[in-house]
């Protein structure tokens, strides 16, 4: 079955792996500028980062069938840092017209303290402005339930921020429910550990429906598996769930989502939309 | 939901079976190390000593939680796991 992923982190990924998921159905992808794993030391070193994931990702996707999406900003554990976050968000203009650019993310918190909350106010404000899609990142862990919270509060409060156009994504059970009843979009992270394993997102697929939800790898630098996506599906198939709400999961949706930007164009695949 | 709660548990009693035993053999390993006297740690603070305690208090009440008959366990134990939250945490900070 075709599918898209709407959040993997390629860049830490090998060239195999495009090999690999356009083996198992993967058309398209999107993805979120993230932390490195370590902390950055300027703002030259984002402009770079922007460079590969604007320039490169898409060039090293493209033999593979893949088209190659990707959301700037600074992540919520760099932004302790404010006056480089700062920095990075007055750069970030400078590639939000790049072909392959659907909008700011993945913005959030970490540990839910007052610099992030800070930052992630100005990354809003920088989406609003140039009128960008809003890709969100919930914290891990016990941070969880409380940043969430604290993110859907921020942008409530917003009245320029349109709900149907922001995707919040590592969505749990005790979190989906308030991200879904105010309207914006859900992503199921499928990450054993820390976040969500393929069955317990068939669990929340059959609570909650399929209205505005979608499912993700995060393939990254850590434990995770590029390769998450299809394991969903193969759940959902043992499960008995027809193949309509299947799609509708791992295709229909994130296409929907993201035709809302002018940059995302229809990959060539079998499904029927 | 195509599957009957009978389906349900005949499939995934297995996988409930090793979670459970997976679980049993963690306690058990927590009390073989606290019972040998060469896996003491002298060193141990007092700040770790009460995360361990309040991890081991958050764990029993998690697996009080599978025992009871109300549903949405799941979500319960996540909210057991998190921290709390404040709806006038803008305020507090003035942000």
């Amino acid at each position: 079955m075709d599918y898209i992923d709407p959040h993997i982190h390629m860049v830490s990924r090998t060239t195999d792996d495009y090999e690999t998921l356009a083996r198992m159905g993967c058309v398209a992808m999107s993805e979120p500028a993230f932390w490195a794993g370590f902390d950055r030391g300027s703002v030259e070193s984002f402009r770079d980062y922007f460079r590969q994931l604007t320039d490169f990702e898409p060039k090293r996707a493209a033999p593979f069938g893949i088209q190659h999406y990707t959301w700037l900003c600074i992540n919520a554990k760099e932004a302790e840092n404010v006056s480089l976050s700062r920095e990075v968000i007055a750069m970030i203009p400078e590639f939000l017209d790049k072909p392959n650019v659907l909008g700011i993310g993945e913005i959030g918190l970490n540990k839910n303290t007052r610099n992030e909350a800070t930052i992630f106010l100005e990354h809003v404000d920088l989406a609003v402005r140039h009128h960008q899609q809003i890709l969100i990142h919930t914290p891990h862990l016990e941070d969880k339930y409380q940043g969430t919270r604290m993110i859907l509060d921020m942008l409530t409060g917003d009245s320029r921020v349109e709900p149907s156009r922001v995707l919040v994504d590592h969505v749990e059970e005790h979190t989906i429910q308030e991200v879904l009843d105010r309207g914006f979009w859900a992503g199921m992270t499928l990450y054993p550990v820390s976040k969500c394993t393929p069955q317990r997102a068939a669990d929340m697929i059959e609570m909650f429906g399929p209205e505005r939800l979608m499912a993700n790898s995060a393939g990254d630098w850590g434990p995770s598996k590029p390769t998450a996506v299809p394991d969903l599906i193969m759940e959902l198939k043992r499960r008995g769930h027809p193949r309509s709400l299947i799609q509708r999961i791992v295709y229909d949706n994130p296409r929907k989502f993201f035709s809302q930007s002018q940059r995302w164009s229809d990959p060539a695949t079998n499904c029927a939309t | 939901m195509s599957r009957t709660a009978e389906k349900v548990l005949q499939e995934e009693f297995l996988l409930a079976r090793a979670k459970i035993l997976e679980l049993a053999a963690i306690f058990d390993r927590i009390d073989r190390a606290q019972s040998d006297p060469t896996s003491t740690s002298a060193s141990t603070s007092t700040a770790e000593l009460d995360k361990t305690q309040h991890q081991k208090q958050l764990l029993a009440q998690g697996i009080a939680i599978l025992q009871e008959t109300e549903s949405n366990r799941a979500r319960r134990v996540q909210l057991l796991m998190s921290r709390p939250y404040e709806s006038s945490w803008r305020e507090q900070w003035t942000i």
